[in-house]
């Protein structure tokens, strides 16, 4: 029966080629164009953290200016960063199991075994070694320096895969040295490929920046007097002609996150931070009321507004541009199924039940829907294709993955169901006889 | 003609009607709101920046090592950049206007004010002016005594300052700002020498983009920045050029990167030309969809009513009634649909606005919106009216 009713869909939809044509592309358009935008939009809004989310928080605390909030649009938000001297009192504490402080800066490295190559500025991140372990970070070769070089200087380096590959050739490098602003590391690890999209664990440098080039203990910050090549925001009167003067300053340019296993070690740390502000307003620092927070890599990537409203509004845009293309499919469909009305009253005259009629009708729109449905999903990889030059050094925004590939399907199906349903109700309803009669 | 007759019709088809309408309503709503965004970002892009930007590119130099001496390599590169045939003038800067990173920094009209103004600063030398393009409405550019070189003394503030107006307004009022002081944080003041006309500073969407200053000061290293202005039309060849001859140079240092202004205003507004870009495929297809779509079911109409056309031919009507009435049957449908459409295009509007922060939808785009659709609509109807139209008398005569 099914082949019977596929055979009689298939020489319906050849009867009018150009409607049919019309009512595919119209549900592919609609389908591609909501697929474009809702990838993009998913894994904007994605946490690539997901599975330590209930573990980590990103520690902030509000040393902001007295006189007015950090953002005026959002007065209720400390600074998404703290200070130097907030940082390192941070690391004092021994409640959370693992603890992040860092900040970024830049290095010159120098190839050396290569006379032609010139030197070239990389990106670097200076940080503790918890770094590595706590934002689950894949090694290829090696692994984090020790716990010894977060304490005592040491010059040691782990590079990203790509840096590597330029500096190295791709070869184990590990126990092998490298040349950064004229000074010899020693390169303890290499990143596997990562890139965690957004860049959770700083969203304030670009949130969709790749990770820095390269680690280093952040124990040298002071000794090397490493500058801050992230955001620094300062807002008190004061002089800051030296580093030395700059890490004691109010400016707020260090990245601080820990690891809280349990409910108990949450409630005891909150209460080590709020008890530390307090200390420090006693030394008539931290003037403004009190309003530290930890808050999780979900709640984190939202406060920061990592995804433009501009990719909510096209989102929104796109599934009105849908309901513009099933509302089309429908009136379609409908005028072709009622102007068939005729045919399906000789047919029900005939003895074709109307669960038969139903049932020949339903093959009819689910052939259009599916082949508009795949034709959506092929125009969406078309329109991701064509997204990805508009976004550059967004790749990572525009991969359809298995999960988007499901949704997609499901779309695709919901939308030719959507548009199918009404015309072939409406097409069971005729009673015979009316069409029977001549006109 | 009469109308009554087509609403009649109508009726028996009310479906039909109705989904059409909707379909128009909607994409009313999406086009005048997509096109108001697009012209928001449109104007957004092509602000003038005061500087001339095609003309512009800018170098870095990244020192390291005990060898390096900041000031020397500075002194160097620039005599360098400056002998170089089609180059207008060259000075260091900071930062880059427009680039998405800048310094910014609190001017006070007296000392330890409470009140401040912010202000985006660009440390330039005595070239600073020429090498940027920028037109000073009043004053002087700075001159070479002014420049200040003070290793490792960041918080010193400079003799002399050059404001725009929007930032000199928002300071003194009205009043000349010349001759003026403003102080900084600490305290310290400069003098007024120079107006600038209009630049805009570093960050696209800040809304004091128009806040600017220029400090006359060398940066301390390691890093330093070239702004270079070229003879119109030489920018790309000199970008070559330079690289070549600075990292040639022997000094511990490495050139970071030579890049036009350009690359920095395209990637810095990327955000609102992508949003241009995917709008304005999103308009043109829908307005493609709903067009077919007219054509589509005005074809399906007319080979339902193929008799009845006929039997109008056949007791009188004239081709061109048969056209018009379709035409105008488009039109009461086009019609009823941009009156919904002109309700949700505002409501749309009005949630935009609210929860994305984004301006009030202005009346004239829906208005145009509409026109757009009724034009839209007769075209699209008139090649099945005309199809409608040559549907000869005699059918009527015959049976189904």
């Amino acid at each position: 029966m099914f082949s019977y009713h596929l055979r009689l869909a298939l020489k319906s939809l050849r009867r009018n080629p150009v409607i049919a044509a019309l009512m595919i592309s119209a549900i592919a358009l609609g389908v591609g164009m909501c697929i474009t935008t809702l990838t993009v939009f998913r894994l904007m809004s994605g946490n690539p953290i997901e599975h330590r989310n209930d573990v980590l928080y990103a520690v902030t605390l509000d040393s902001w200016d007295p006189a007015e909030p950090k953002d005026d649009d959002h007065p209720e938000l400390p600074p998404p960063e703290l200070t130097w001297r907030d940082a390192m009192a941070m690391l004092e504490s021994d409640i959370p199991s693992r603890q992040v402080v860092m900040h970024k800066t830049g290095f010159v490295v120098e190839p050396k075994d290569r006379e032609d190559a010139k030197p070239f500025l990389v990106e670097a991140r200076v940080t503790t070694s918890d770094f590595f372990p706590m934002f689950d970070v894949p090694f290829l070769y090696g692994g984090a320096w020790g716990d010894s070089a977060d304490e005592n200087p040491q010059f040691a380096v782990v590079l990203s895969k790509e840096t590597n590959e330029k500096a190295f050739g791709g070869e184990d490098s590990v126990g092998r040295t490298i040349e950064l602003d004229g000074r010899e590391f020693k390169v303890v690890g290499v990143l596997d490929d990562w890139l965690p999209t957004p860049k959770f664990y700083d969203v304030n440098n670009g949130a969709f920046d790749k990770p820095e080039e390269l680690f280093v203990p952040l124990s040298l910050t002071a000794e090397l007097e490493l500058p801050s090549h992230g955001n620094t925001n300062c807002w008190k009167d004061e002089p800051l002609d030296s580093f030395k003067e700059f890490l004691n300053s109010e400016c707020v340019w260090v990245q601080s996150w820990v690891e809280l296993p349990t409910p108990e070690k949450v409630e005891a740390f909150r209460a080590f931070i709020d008890n530390y502000v307090r200390e420090q307003k006693k030394l008539g620092r931290f003037q403004r009321p009190l309003n530290n927070h930890l808050r999780q890599p979900d709640e984190w990537l939202s406060v920061n507004e990592v995804v433009r409203d501009d990719n909510r509004v096209l989102v929104g845009l796109a599934f009105m541009f849908l309901a513009v293309c099933l509302l089309n499919t429908i009136g379609l469909l409908l005028a072709k199924f009622l102007g068939a009305a005729p045919l399906v009253g000789l047919r029900r005259a005939l003895g074709a039940s109307r669960k038969a009629i139903f049932h020949q009708h339903l093959v009819e729109v689910g052939v259009i829907g599916l082949i508009g449905g795949l034709l959506g999903i092929v125009i969406a990889a078309l329109g991701l294709l064509g997204v990805r030059q508009l976004y550059d050094n967004y790749d990572a925004l525009t991969r359809m993955d298995l999960t988007m590939g499901l949704i997609a399907i499901g779309i695709a199906v919901l939308s030719g169901v959507l548009a199918g349903l009404y015309p072939t109700w409406r097409v069971c309803a005729i009673s015979p006889a009316a069409h029977l009669k001549t006109q | 003609m009469a109308i009554r007759p087509i609403l009649s019709a109508m009726l028996r088809n009310k479906t039909g009607a109705i989904l059409v309408g909707l379909q128009i309503a909607i994409t009313l709503a999406v086009v005048a709101n997509a096109v108001f965004i697009i012209m928001q970002r449109v104007d957004k892009i092509n602000r003038p920046s005061g500087i001339d930007s095609e003309n512009l590119f800018f170098v870095q130099s990244y020192g390291y090592g005990p060898n390096y001496n900041h000031r020397d390599t500075v002194r160097h590169d620039l005599d360098l950049i400056r002998a170089l045939p089609g180059v207008v003038a060259a000075s260091v800067t900071n930062q880059i206007p427009l680039s998405g990173g800048g310094q910014a920094t609190g001017y006070r009209t007296s000392a330890g004010s409470d009140t401040d103004v912010t202000g985006n600063v660009y440390n330039v030398d005595e070239h600073g002016v020429a090498a940027y393009g920028i037109t000073l409405s009043a004053g002087r550019p700075f001159t070479e005594q002014e420049i200040q070189y003070d290793e490792n003394v960041g918080s010193k503030f400079v003799p002399s300052i050059i404001i725009t107006e929007a930032l000199a307004r928002d300071l003194f009022g009205e009043s000349s700002p010349l001759g003026k002081n403003v102080y900084d944080n600490l305290g310290q003041s400069a003098v007024v020498v120079g107006v600038i006309g209009h630049m805009l500073g570093a960050w696209v969407d800040w809304d004091e983009l128009d806040h600017v200053t220029l400090h006359p000061r060398i940066p301390d290293g390691p890093a330093v920045r070239y702004v270079v202005r070229a003879e119109p039309g030489r920018r790309d060849a000199l970008m070559l050029e330079v690289e070549k001859r600075l990292s040639a140079a022997d000094f511990s240092r490495a050139i970071s990167w030579v890049r036009s202004h350009e690359y920095y205003t395209e990637r810095s507004y990327r955000n609102d030309s992508r949003m241009v870009a995917l709008l304005s495929v999103m308009i043109v297809l829908m307005v493609a969809v709903t067009a077919l779509g007219i054509v589509g079911l005005a074809s399906f109409h007319v080979n339902q009513r193929r008799k009845q056309i006929g039997t109008r031919r056949a007791v009188g009507a004239r081709r061109v009634d048969i056209i018009r009435y379709f035409m105008l049957e488009n039109w009461l449908l086009t019609t009823a649909g941009v009156l919904i459409g002109t309700i949700l295009a505002f409501a749309f509007g009005q949630w935009l606005s609210s929860a994305y922060a984004l301006p009030r939808l202005e009346p004239i785009y829906v208005v145009s919106g509409i026109i757009l659709l009724w034009i839209l609509g007769q075209l699209a109807v008139f090649v099945p009216a005309r199809r409608a139209a040559a549907i000869p008398p005699a059918i009527a005569t015959r049976t189904v």
